[in-house]
């Protein structure tokens, strides 16, 4: 007799929300299909009387966890990627100018830099980690010299969940007069991201991974003083009788039609996050610690970032002996339901540096969400892996 | 078997090439036994989805889960293209 699975064995259980987090902030789904389901209200370009106002909601939640920064300084773009190009390629990287990163970026701080060096003149030198993604201080100081115009850094690793201390690698670059731009993609929601106690001119964050609202919303902190070069620029709804873009921020650097779905649902997940978000981290980490505890038991399992790896950013990157991640992710998603990511994460630098070059690792990413019998059912799905399928 | 839908799939590695099969019917035990006459066959029956994977001569391999209609295949760069026609065409024929 043929032998036919049953396909339903339990719910999926989904480990992938350093890609995308899953499920949102109460409340987002619902801010979305609202905003969606009725015609559009914009004081500034429709006439409309309505008090409410997504944007400036997100604004405001976003200076407060940013330490209480002024508001305005705040640009809403749509994505961490788009926030990044806006800095990147607004600080006037002059031909000669040098810019100093990490090799643990992701590739929308790797490319934007590739290709003004291609395009450019413009040096960049990319700093390298202990295998436990730590970028060594001393070697940061050495890069920095004789001179730097930009300094770009991850503060926390898409990879490994390592967070690198930011204040002081920041601190070296203000003593070389270069700016300072964060990389806050996976740390925003997870740990402290206050620009001023950190040094950082600029702050790039995303509203679809540990703050949990939707994808297509991001933003992009500059603080006062600092005026970044326009490069896009356009519709802006309000001023149009004015020739060129205006020039005071946060519109200067924001241009076409925002979000307005995705920024509703973006002001629900703040103030959830704003309420609840630090309980939910800790919850998190505590889970975190348990799965990677669990993993390092496993002798056929090689767990990534050591002690270096912080439990609140809630990355798990494995490999098992003698399989190719993208087998081991295979396995965990078609035989246990489990989803992963497999591969190289966007950072094809920070592989080298920790030892999973050429083909990656398989990365388990936890959520606010995340439940305890997911992190059981993840550990035992390996456990049943590593006894079957490692070499 | 035949497959009535192909896709190409991008993965993390530039001029790779992975491609995605769903077939006109689900794998079934003897379907998958029978793969082991292309290669050698890894069979996970004992998992809560069972799983199997063909390690295919020229190192290109197969993927999927019994009872579905679907499976993955990666191929590799040197010969890829010969490969590939051979497996598509061993399942092009409806009978």
């Amino acid at each position: 007799m043929q032998r036919v699975h049953a396909s339903n064995i339990g719910d999926p259980i989904y480990l992938n929300n350093a890609a995308t987090s899953w499920p949102k902030a109460p409340g987002v789904p619902e801010a979305v299909a609202a905003w969606l389901a009725q015609p559009p209200h914009d004081a500034a370009r429709s006439g409309s009387i309505t008090p409410a106002d997504p944007a400036a909601d997100c604004r405001r939640l976003l200076a407060r966890l940013l330490g209480d920064v002024d508001p305005c300084r705040i640009a809403l773009t749509h994505s961490a990627t788009e926030s990044l190009n806006l800095a990147i390629l607004g600080v006037g990287l002059h031909d000669g100018a040098r810019v100093v990163t990490t090799c643990m970026e992701h590739n929308s701080v790797l490319r934007p830099l590739a290709h003004i060096a291609r395009t450019t003149g413009v040096e960049v030198r990319i700093v390298g980690a202990s295998q436990d993604g730590v970028v060594d201080a001393e070697d940061f100081a050495q890069a920095l010299r004789p001179s730097a115009d930009l300094v770009v850094v991850n503060h926390a690793s898409n990879v490994t969940g390592t967070v690198q201390d930011v204040g002081l690698l920041f601190a070296l670059a203000h003593d070389v007069g270069a700016l300072t731009l964060l990389d806050a993609s996976q740390s925003a929601g997870n740990v402290p991201v206050i620009p001023a106690a950190m040094g950082a001119d600029m702050v790039a964050i995303n509203g679809h991974k540990s703050l949990h609202g939707p994808p297509g919303v991001g933003a992009l902190y500059v603080r006062e003083g600092l005026d970044l070069q326009q490069w896009m620029v356009g519709g802006t709804g309000v001023r149009s009788s004015l020739r060129l873009h205006p020039a005071e921020m946060p519109i200067r650097l924001e241009a076409g039609t925002p979000n307005g779905a995705g920024l509703a649902g973006w002001a629900v997940a703040l103030r959830w996050h704003a309420r609840e978000g630090h309980a939910h981290v800790q919850r998190k980490a505590a889970l975190t610690a348990t799965l990677r505890r669990a993993l390092h038991d496993l002798p056929e399992v090689r767990v990534y970032g050591g002690h270096a790896a912080d439990d609140r950013v809630g990355i798990v990157s494995v490999n098992l002996r003698g399989v190719q991640p993208e087998d081991l992710g295979f396995a965990l998603e078609a035989g246990f339901r489990i989803t992963c990511r497999t591969g190289l994460h966007c950072a094809p630098l920070a592989h080298e540096a920790i030892g999973s070059a050429p083909d990656g690792t398989v990365r388990l990413s936890l959520s606010s969400f995340t439940r305890p019998e997911e992190v059981d059912a993840a550990v035992s799905a390996l456990r049943r892996l590593s006894a079957r399928m490692a070499a | 078997m035949r497959i009535v839908e192909t896709r190409k799939v991008e993965d993390c590695f530039d001029g790779s090439a992975v491609y995605a099969y769903r077939f006109d019917t689900p794998w079934t035990e003897r379907e998958i036994r029978a793969l082991g006459a292309l290669g050698k066959l890894e069979f996970f029956p004992d998992f809560p989805r069972p799983l199997f994977r063909l390690l295919g001569e020229g190192g290109w391999q197969m993927k999927g889960v019994l009872g579905e209609d679907v499976c993955k295949a990666i191929y590799p760069r040197a010969g890829r293209e010969s490969i590939r026609q051979r497996f598509e065409q061993e399942y092009s024929d409806p009978s």
